[in-house]
């Protein structure tokens, strides 16, 4: 042993260093014990309830299991083959990519606009509460009722026929050309709401200081809005963009209701494909695959969202 | 300070006011327009649950009713033909115990991730906030397999033990910054007096968290009213479904009846949220604010 590692054991020995560690060991183990009883149940519930299926589900996707049949065999990556050659598939995955550029789109867009329109309105609670409305009611009610706005006999048809010689009798849920974005603008109906009030709370936070001496120095309007409010409000506006993407990936109540008389209806989105695929034809794995690739993409986002926001909000310190 | 009057342009004043307040009823007026445009489903929803179904059939969807007397009948038929009784029943009990369950057992969770001195909290925190990264269909074919084969397929324990999972993580969230801007000086004060760390949950922190917490049991609790998904997957018979997936149902299986029926049972099923939305609108909107 060299003389400076025996001083240096020496004097760790006079401090007592392992005596201190093992003090630190006990105190942390203590500490565990004490919050254990607190965090047990919530822990419990999440990995039994919703992590534990997660796992399951993303094993499944790589076997053959075929319900009544029993533990088939592990399969590789044969369910994402055949995904992959599934015309059903590639149509949902077509109108899912339509659902997600309409909800990164309109609700933002209208949604702003309505914030920005609302924003110092004298009465502006009322009008607030009025676009908020849909919000309220349940996606699955929601369905129901643009049903029969949607219907051959329904509201919009009879509205049209006030414009035309003949009735209009299309059957806005009964055709590839129509359902998907029938179905989206009730979407956006219902959830430019939640986006105005998100944005207006951004707006509500913006410091007026800039706006004034924007004012003052003669700034247009829409000058202002274009180089102050904007990129002031920009942190906001990832969050919201991120969530309507999110629930435009995974909308499904509202094509389950609204496309439950379209014969087609598994190719409407992915989520909708992935719930016919197991729970209607017992295609448990291949189901699996498809809430597996549908995974994918949401974490991807997910992601992409924190990297996006990180940047945006660097950007205004 | 005084002014004097005679260097103002008083007429130009007066003008420009008047121009504001025109432009301003010119907006009030555009509002209006827009909000009309807005409600037309409503209105739709509105008049046709007082039409009988040969009258819905034989006018114009927006004409006036002749009268209110089908809205009792519409009622009845959706109560029994849709069984909404029971129905709402189901989804009330799923609401209560799964959103208070959930509720709770997030605040004891968001007690010892922002109040206790406990090791890697961050991970622990981590853990229970992975349950809301994925998207509900990772969880559909495992629940059913499991539920299955734990005999809680169609059962309400089963029903509320997964809302009460689902509903955790969020007011984890919510609740673990709030009690994070809470003193800490009370918590010391009580574990000097030799208080035990329940009875500084239940006493010093959990009274001051219970505006937060009332604003998350009212969003889970509507979130799983809302919830159409799950139950038909999990409970899909008439005794144990939830309120929405009863209105598909019903929806599927009786449009035949007429849409004045179906839509007096979206009314029904969607009358209890809205009618706490409007009772408890600022704690919904707190509640948004914290999401």
């Amino acid at each position: 042993m060299t003389p400076a590692s025996d001083q240096n054991a020496a004097l760790l020995a006079r401090i007592g260093i392992d005596r201190i560690r093992a003090q630190e060991t006990a105190r942390r183990r203590r500490a565990f014990r004490r919050a254990l009883p607190f965090l047990a149940p919530a822990t419990l519930f999440v990995v039994v309830f919703l992590l534990l299926p997660v796992g399951y589900n993303v094993w499944l996707s790589f076997t053959r299991w075929q319900r009544f049949q029993g533990w088939d065999e592990f399969a590789g990556l044969a369910n994402y083959f055949r995904l992959a050659g599934n015309p059903f598939f590639g149509r949902a995955l077509a109108n899912t990519a339509m659902w997600v550029g309409a909800s990164i789109v309109f609700p933002i867009a209208i949604g702003l606009a309505l914030a920005m329109f609302f924003r110092r309105m004298p009465g502006q609670e009322m009008f607030k509460t009025v676009i908020f409305l849909p919000r309220i009611l349940a996606p699955t009610a929601v369905g129901v009722m643009w049903f029969y706005v949607y219907a051959p006999d329904g509201l919009l048809n009879r509205g049209l026929s006030l414009f035309t010689d003949e009735p209009v009798r299309i059957g806005w849920l009964f055709s590839e050309a129509t359902i998907t974005p029938a179905m989206i603008a009730t979407f956006v109906w219902q959830t430019c709401g939640l986006v105005m009030v998100l944005l207006l709370l951004g707006l509500a936070a913006i410091p007026r200081d800039p706006l004034e001496a924007a004012r003052i120095d003669g700034a247009t309007p829409l000058q202002i809005f274009r180089h102050i409010t904007l990129p002031l409000l920009a942190p906001t506006l990832v969050m919201v963009t991120i969530l309507s993407v999110l629930a435009g990936f995974t909308v499904f109540d509202l094509i389950w209701v609204m496309g439950s008389s379209y014969p087609q209806q598994r190719t409407l989105s992915l989520a909708v494909f992935m719930y016919f695929e197991a729970f209607q034809k017992s295609g448990w794995a291949f189901g699996a695959a498809v809430a597996v690739v549908i995974g994918l993409v949401v974490l991807v986002v997910t992601w992409a969202q924190t990297v996006w926001q990180a940047r945006v909000e660097r950007r205004l310190r | 300070m005084a002014v004097d009057l005679s260097t103002l342009d008083i007429d130009a004043i007066i003008r420009a006011e008047a121009r504001s307040r025109r432009r301003g009823a010119w907006k009030i007026g555009l509002g209006v327009l827009l909000s009309l445009v807005w409600v037309v489903p409503f209105w739709f929803l509105f008049l046709t649950i007082f039409k009988s179904t040969e009258e819905y059939a034989a006018g114009n969807p927006l004409a006036l009713p002749q009268g209110v007397a089908p809205f009792l009948d519409n009622v009845r038929r959706a109560w029994e033909l849709g069984g909404m009784g029971q129905a709402m029943l189901n989804s009330a009990l799923y609401g209560t115990v799964g959103a208070g369950a959930a509720v709770f057992i997030a605040a004891m969770a968001a007690f010892a991730l922002s109040r206790l001195d406990l090791p890697r909290r961050d991970a622990w925190f981590l853990l229970i906030f992975a349950g809301t990264v994925f998207p509900f269909q990772m969880y559909l074919i495992p629940l059913f397999f499991g539920y299955q084969w734990a005999g809680l397929l169609n059962s309400r324990v089963g029903m509320c033990l997964f809302y009460t999972a689902i509903c955790i993580p969020f007011p984890v969230l919510v609740l673990r910054t709030y009690m994070n801007g809470l003193s800490r000086e009370m918590d010391e004060a009580a574990r000097m007096d030799g208080a035990r760390e329940f009875t500084v949950f239940f006493r010093v922190v959990l009274p001051n968290v219970t505006g937060p917490m009332a604003a998350v049991f009212l969003l889970q609790f509507t979130w799983i009213w809302n919830d159409l998904l799950f139950s038909t997957i999990l409970a899909n018979r008439p005794e144990t479904r939830s309120i929405m997936n009863a209105l598909l149902v019903f929806q599927g299986s009786y449009s035949q009846q007429g849409p004045n029926i179906v839509m007096t049972g979206a009314l029904l099923a969607s009358i209890p949220t809205v009618v706490l939305f409007f009772l408890l609108r600022r704690r919904f909107m707190e509640g948004l604010r914290v999401s």
